[in-house]
């Protein structure tokens, strides 16, 4: 059983827009506190969701642009396991962040390219990433779990 | 010479939305650029004009003071690795100071950073590289 299962907490539909990204974050981090989360834990949250939103507004394309992107926040609690799962839903072009395969690491500023970075940061934040499109939607799933403090 | 440049959110949005950019000369060699708050896409967008026409000084190697940095977001990370290339264009160097800020490091990290841009703990250590 995970989060996705249980019904959402939180949810909050922003316009595809950079300056609706902290308002995002401030959602998060708002819901997320209500929910008793650490502070460490909304953090890795926040970054992934940030990365996510990025990513829709650089490569989502006109179809991303023009209708809102949904949010959601679910918890889940199981035997001494703590289970936090965003949501991102957009009308982009579809794209699977977990079949992005990054190149390799540059060694040089040189050589280093401005792209990718963000997803390779998603993956190091969360526990686990789900993509699935469905009905013309990019569903992006980012889940993290922590351990209950002793 | 100090000089800040603030940028407030509205008052009633939540903690740590200012991002800042300050910077001080302290010799004729040597610029240190400190940066605060939230290096998001609306906090990058913020400072990374001034960031970037600070860090393009042809008199002065770059420190980027980041121990103040409460978040890193890719957006921010390019906007260091685009300045980097512009100071080392000039025949400069410019180094990152992260101190004991751990979240900003473990990104700095992850992403490989550290290893093209030299990124030190000791703020001593971080002037003297930037100076090398």
């Amino acid at each position: 059983v995970t989060a996705a299962s249980v019904d959402p907490v939180a949810e909050l539909s922003i316009q595809a827009d950079a300056a609706e990204v902290r308002r995002a974050s401030n959602w998060l981090e708002a819901a997320a506190l209500k929910q008793h989360l650490p502070a460490e834990q909304i953090a890795r949250l926040d970054l992934c969701l940030n990365e996510a939103l990025a990513n829709i507004l650089a490569h989502g394309g006109h179809s991303a642009l023009a209708s809102e992107v949904r949010l959601q926040l679910r918890v889940r609690d199981e035997a001494g396991i703590h289970e936090a799962e965003v949501t991102v839903s957009d009308t982009g072009v579809a794209f699977d962040p977990l079949a992005y395969r990054p190149g390799p690491r540059a060694d040089s500023l040189e050589k280093i390219e401005p792209g990718g970075l963000g997803l390779i940061m998603m993956r190091e934040a969360a526990d686990d990433l789900g993509y699935l499109r469905s009905e013309g939607r990019n569903l992006l799933t980012v889940t993290i779990r922590w351990s209950k403090a002793v | 010479m100090i000089v800040a440049f603030n940028l407030r959110e509205h008052p009633d949005s939540m903690a740590n939305d200012a991002a800042t950019i300050l910077y001080e000369d302290t010799d004729e060699n040597l610029r240190t650029i400190s940066l605060t708050g939230r290096l998001d896409i609306q906090g990058t967008e913020a400072v990374g004009n001034k960031f970037a026409i600070l860090s393009a000084s042809d008199k002065h190697r770059i420190v980027v003071d980041l121990t103040a940095l409460d978040f890193l977001a890719s957006i921010g990370i390019r906007s260091l690795v685009s300045n980097a290339k512009a100071q080392q264009q000039r025949g400069g160097r410019l180094v990152l100071f992260v101190g004991d800020n751990a979240a900003v490091a473990k990104v700095l990290k992850t992403t490989g950073i550290d290893t093209v841009i030299p990124m030190f703990a000791d703020a001593a250590e971080a002037r003297k590289a930037a100076l090398a």
